[in-house]
């Protein structure tokens, strides 16, 4: 993809701490230059992964190379890879500036060119007027952004990212999201990143690796995991999703919200469509169309998306028929 | 800042009050026996700055006053070389080891002045468990009482609890994690450790070397039982001329000098470093 990003190889590594299991047998391939997404619940080891990789924490076995380079038993200071924090770790007795500059001195460079670097990577994330500040004088959103110019000034050709915009509200993780990924291509370096936010991780990701209890158990891009889940789990990690049961008892059928079709009883359905019967139980507004909660008559219930321009609006105890195309559903392994 | 909010609090009108009888408490035990004493260094035993033209006039009493200021300095010096580790040994250690460790700077804070002096006496003399231990190595005996080494000792060990606990707090609040950012981004964990972690203790640092020094200033107990006659200290001076040889006046004099130097000293030191930020307790 871009010469500038290296790859990073995890190969079968394990951390217990004690008896508890932190890490299982996790393999990972990233790519040079791609923006792979670390996914998963609480405690699922996606900071222990991304530890592992940095060189914060020791694996169990196992061993992690960058570009074909075996660095597990190299310390933190000798990996040269760019590392931001969701707590930020920025140096409270330095001014912004002094902050960018911090890897750039361990690196030897001084004068002109260190003022320019510093300058530079400073207006990459858009804050060239603050660079005297104290981060204590910054907001939440500007210090991640001095966190994210100490990470790349020194041009790493790997940037990791332990959930950034976890401490952010809303519509600042959505901005700077957006500015991540924006730095993403412009920079061309490998991003591993990690969240517990699936819109998050589907917005931004080239590559997803969904971790549950200290193992991979999917990995793929954002719509490999959305419409081909290889499991339950994953199916009900990303996104709403219906699951129905399906003609063995292995597998369920998986149908999303957005997919199913609300009709009258006795209207005409498309050819080859599936359908059930059913009860509205729920109808919720959300401004951009309506969360219809149905119970159907087999047993079960399933959620549907629609647009608010029904023509009839669905209510409480109406008898509705759901349906969806073929295509739109999938049989996912129980 | 946390400074600002502390300063800027007040309390509610009407109840200014309050305060009266803590004014009135430092009116009594403090303003009054300072005035006092600096009345009776002008006019005792006669009126004039005759006290003060003594002092000055002999090198003898010069010579006190700076070794007084270099026993402190040095004093301080080796507390702070001590308490900084020991401090941060603490930030380390296990919630057991590090009661361990707080008690063993706390104990000796406890028990009374006189006595652990009298129990340096018996360890440091010449036929003491140090100087033993020495000879039965094949060494020679080294003299530890009676000179500056024994006034150091002495005065370290009463001075360690007031630089490590400061510094011990200050280190409380310093974020580790800082320390692993800082590694990630290239530094070794020692050129961490000084760039980092090190300037954000000294808030601690700079509270525990005040305390240290000027408390040094004012010893009395420990350099007369530990120290030889070239390691006088004014406060030894002050009890001399009082007790001993009773020009009350003179005496007076020389702790006037000793609040002047001390006062002149500090606001020397507040322009370096904020005092108030650090009195006050902010971070
Ligand atoms: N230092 C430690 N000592 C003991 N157990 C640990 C330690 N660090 C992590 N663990 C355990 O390892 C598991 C994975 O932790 P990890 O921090 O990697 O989770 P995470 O996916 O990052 O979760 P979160 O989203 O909450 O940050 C958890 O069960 C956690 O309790
Ligand atoms: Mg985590």
């Amino acid at each position: 993809m871009n010469e500038t990003g290296g790859s990073v190889d995890v190969l079968g590594v394990g951390k217990t701490y004690g008896q508890a299991v932190a890490l299982d047998d996790v393999t990972l391939h990233v790519e040079p230059g791609e923006f792979m997404t670390l996914l998963g619940s609480s405690g699922s080891g996606k900071s222990t992964l991304l530890n592992v990789v940095a060189g914060f924490t020791r694996p169990t076995s196992g061993s992690v190379t960058v570009d074909g380079r075996d660095i597990t038993h190299d310390p933190p200071y000798k990996r040269d890879l760019g590392m931001v924090f969701q707590h930020y770790a920025l140096f409270p007795h330095m001014s912004v500036a002094e902050n960018v500059a911090f890897p750039l001195r361990r690196r030897r460079v001084r004068g002109a060119e260190l003022t320019r670097r510093v300058d530079e990577a400073l207006d990459v994330v858009e804050l060239g007027g603050l660079r005297d500040r104290r981060p204590a004088q910054l907001s939440g959103g500007q210090q991640q952004r001095v966190a994210l110019a100490r990470a790349i000034v020194f041009r790493p050709r790997v940037l990791l990212m332990d959930e950034p915009l976890g401490a952010l509200d809303k519509r600042l993780r959505e901005q700077l999201q957006l500015e991540i990924k924006r730095l993403h291509t412009e920079l061309g370096i490998t991003f591993v990143f990690v969240t517990h936010d699936q819109d998050e991780a589907l917005t931004m990701s080239d590559r997803i690796a969904l971790l549950r209890d200290g193992r991979v158990v999917q990995v793929g891009t954002p719509a490999d995991l959305y419409d081909r889940p290889a499991s339950r789990y994953v199916a009900e990690f990303l996104g709403e999703s219906n699951l129905l049961p399906a003609a063995n008892d292995s597998e369920a059928l998986l149908v999303r919200p957005q997919d199913v079709r609300l009709s009258r009883p006795g209207a005409d359905l498309p050819a080859g469509d599936h359908a059930h019967d059913g009860k509205v139980t729920e109808v919720i507004y959300l401004g951009s169309g309506l969360r219809v909660e149905v119970e159907l008559r087999s047993g079960g219930r399933l959620i549907a998306r629609t647009g608010t321009r029904l023509d009839p609006v669905p209510r409480p105890d109406d008898e509705v028929v759901v349906h969806w195309r073929q295509q739109d559903c999938v049989t996912v392994p129980a | 800042m946390t400074g600002e909010a502390v300063t800027g609090r007040r309390l509610p009108d009407g109840w200014g009050f309050l305060v009266l009888p803590l004014v009135a408490f430092l009116l009594v035990v403090f303003v009054h026996p300072l005035i006092s004493v600096l009345a009776r260094s002008l006019s005792d035993p006669e009126p004039g700055l005759g006290n003060y033209a003594a002092f000055f006039d002999s090198p003898v009493y010069l010579d006190v006053l700076v070794n007084t200021f270099v026993v402190a300095g040095l004093v301080t010096l080796v507390t702070l070389v001590l308490g900084f580790p020991y401090a941060y040994l603490m930030t380390l250690a296990t919630p057991f080891w590090r009661g361990v460790l707080m008690a063993a700077v706390l104990v000796p804070f406890w028990t009374s002045l006189l006595v652990r002096t009298f129990a340096w006496v018996l360890i440091l003399r010449d036929t003491g468990v140090v100087n033993e231990v020495i000879g039965a190595l094949g060494g020679q005996p080294v003299p530890l009482l009676r000179n500056l080494a024994g006034v150091l000792i002495g005065m370290v060990q009463v001075m360690l609890p007031f630089a490590v606990l400061p510094i011990y707090a200050t280190m409380r609040g310093v974020d580790r994690r800082l320390l692993q950012a800082a590694e990630g981004l290239g530094a070794r964990p020692a050129f961490a450790f000084w760039r980092v972690y090190a300037p954000l203790t000294l808030p601690g640092v700079a509270a525990a070397t005040l305390l240290v020094f000027v408390s040094s200033l004012g010893f009395y107990v420990t350099p007369a039982l530990l120290g030889g006659p070239q390691n006088v200290m004014i406060g030894e001076l002050i009890v001399q001329q009082l007790s001993g040889v009773l020009r009350w006046g003179f005496a007076s004099a020389l702790a006037v000098i000793l609040l002047v130097v001390t006062g002149v000293l500090l606001l020397l030191a507040a322009r370096v470093v904020d005092l108030r930020r650090m009195i006050g307790g902010g971070r």
